[in-house]
């Protein structure tokens, strides 16, 4: 069996300047085939003055004009239910899925092709490889199936792969948790807090994950702050291992190699990722935090070029690491949401810097962030559920700790605590969503 | 001299997964096929197509031949 630490070793190593000129030669066939095929690009190109012809450079990639979810979503709705984006009628498509429509707003409806589908696998194959997960492994899907694209490309990459692969499907978390045990899994997939609620689960029925086969835990579909990160190792006995991906690509753009630079590698020869001033969306040197912008090369029925993602991510050079691959990398992931971002009382407020902290005290079994208007000032309050088992007595002491970093974290901000009853709080398998603005509402 | 995207030469063992590809990409383009044949032709060029593209040797869209 070939040993490389690389899945692609070709291009994984290849030298920057040859990278730079792989991605030109794709972004203008990419380019050409949406301005052939595409109503929606030929028309947005055409507004921009825009033709493939003028990608010469790696500079030129600007003149592509920027899209976004509400373009795409208006075209789905003025032409449902797959928009104008796609290159052919759905019969050439294979498979269709949404995104999970978190937002709030219409899922968009994504549709693919057979080799575009088995990119999408591909692209989670660099990600299980570079892991380290080998054919002898056994994969354990902990996700619903449903239309949302989840984790499905990840079992599709398992397969590929050769690990046995398990499908978590249409069960409860007490039945995963014990198939996880029962089938001696080495590798398990899941979003960070459907780790935790596992995790949580396995604690209730007397299982001890900590000593059982599972040695990888691969995450996605959510943000994964250092102290969550920490806390699911804790918990799993096991190595976490954050991914990042969307339903607009169908499939990841990044991965978190074995020796755990603090941060993900993107798959540059598949991708091309821009960090932008969401304002003023001018490029961002290394270093600095800006929103992804994304072209992907891989898939055939979407062409998707400079679409702005809202993500919130830094990207480092990469010569950040040792491990030899030659592509750039997101520090500590995908940081947050754009429109993530909330202001209480003149300060900047992030739902994963909230999370960062709380994650922290191992008594904190479950939370909710909640802002509300009281006249004419606003309130932050953290609802919390403490672990089973909490000492009454320990209250004060929890509550005022978690006051006091809170407030270092923000400007001296007061948050309020208030103690929840155990099952009062929502639980996530999916993408959680632990704040709410009430003050929009009103 | 086949070359890869870049203009390099391609190793022994891209050639030949080349031509494979090639071979297979020319075989689902018959209107002969049996249904049996043709999809699991399709089922095996989709991956293939996806090999060749990691490697650099070829970059192609390949919808109108049902993958």
């Amino acid at each position: 069996m070939h040993t490389s630490p690389y899945w692609n070793p070709k291009t994984e190593t290849l030298a920057r300047e040859d990278l730079r000129a792989l991605q030109l030669v794709k972004l203008r066939r990419v380019a050409e085939w949406a301005q052939a095929r595409s109503p929606f690009y030929r028309r947005t190109f055409a507004a921009a003055g825009f033709t493939p012809e003028q990608l010469r450079t790696w500079a030129d990639i600007d003149r592509i004009p920027l899209l976004t979810r509400e373009e795409w979503m208006q075209s789905q709705a003025d032409h449902p239910p797959y928009g104008d984006i796609p290159v052919a009628a759905d019969a050439s498509a294979i498979r269709m899925h949404t995104t999970s429509g978190t937002s709030g707003k219409q899922p968009l409806r994504a549709l693919d092709s057979r080799k575009d589908w088995s990119w999408a696998a591909e692209m989670w194959c660099y990600a299980l490889w570079g892991a380290g997960v080998r054919p002898h492994d056994i994969g354990y899907v902990a996700f619903g199936y449903g239309s949302f694209i989840g984790f499905w490309g990840l079992h599709n990459g398992l397969e590929k792969l050769g690990a046995l692969t398990i499908p978590g499907g249409a069960q409860t978390t007490t039945a995963r948790v014990k198939q996880i045990v029962d089938f001696g899994v080495t590798v398990v997939a899941s979003t960070p807090t459907y780790a935790l609620r596992m995790a949580q689960e396995a604690e209730i029925q007397g299982l001890d994950l900590r000593a059982s086969p599972v040695r990888t835990v691969i995450l996605s579909g959510e943000p994964t702050p250092a102290a969550t990160r920490d806390l699911i190792e804790g918990q799993w006995g096991a190595k976490v291992f954050d991914t990042a991906g969307m339903t607009e690509i169908s499939t990841i753009f990044m991965f978190e190699p074995a020796d755990q630079p603090g941060g993900c590698h993107i798959i540059e020869d598949h991708f091309i990722e821009q960090v932008v001033d969401p304002d003023t969306g001018r490029e961002l040197p290394y270093g600095e935090a800006g929103e992804r912008v994304t072209t992907s090369f891989g898939r055939s029925m979407i062409p998707l070029l400079r679409y702005r993602t809202r993500d919130m991510v830094v990207k480092l050079p990469h010569t950040a690491t040792s491990n030899g691959r030659t592509w750039d990398l997101y520090e500590g992931g995908i940081i947050g949401r754009v429109d993530d971002m909330k202001l209480v009382r003149g300060t900047n407020v992030y739902p994963r810097a909230i999370e960062g902290i709380v994650r922290q005290f191992a008594d904190v079994d479950e939370f909710q962030v909640e802002i509300t208007r009281e006249g004419i000032r606003d309130e932050i309050t953290l609802h919390l559920e403490t672990v089973d088992g909490f000492a009454d007595a320990s209250w004060e002491e929890l509550e005022l700790a978690l006051l006091t970093e809170l407030a270092d974290a923000h400007e001296g901000l007061r948050f309020l605590i208030r103690r929840r009853g155990a099952g009062d709080l929502p639980r996530f398998e999916l993408k959680a969503r632990r704040l709410t603005d009430l003050r929009v509402a009103r | 001299m086949t070359t890869d995207l870049l203009g390099t030469p391609l190793t022994e063992t891209e050639q030949e997964l080349l031509a494979v590809y090639r071979a297979l990409l020319m075989f689902v383009g018959r209107d002969d096929l049996a249904p049996v044949v043709r999809a699991g032709a399709l089922a095996a060029l989709a991956p293939l197509a996806v090999t060749v593209t990691d490697l650099g040797l070829a970059f192609e869209h390949l919808i109108d031949v049902g993958a």
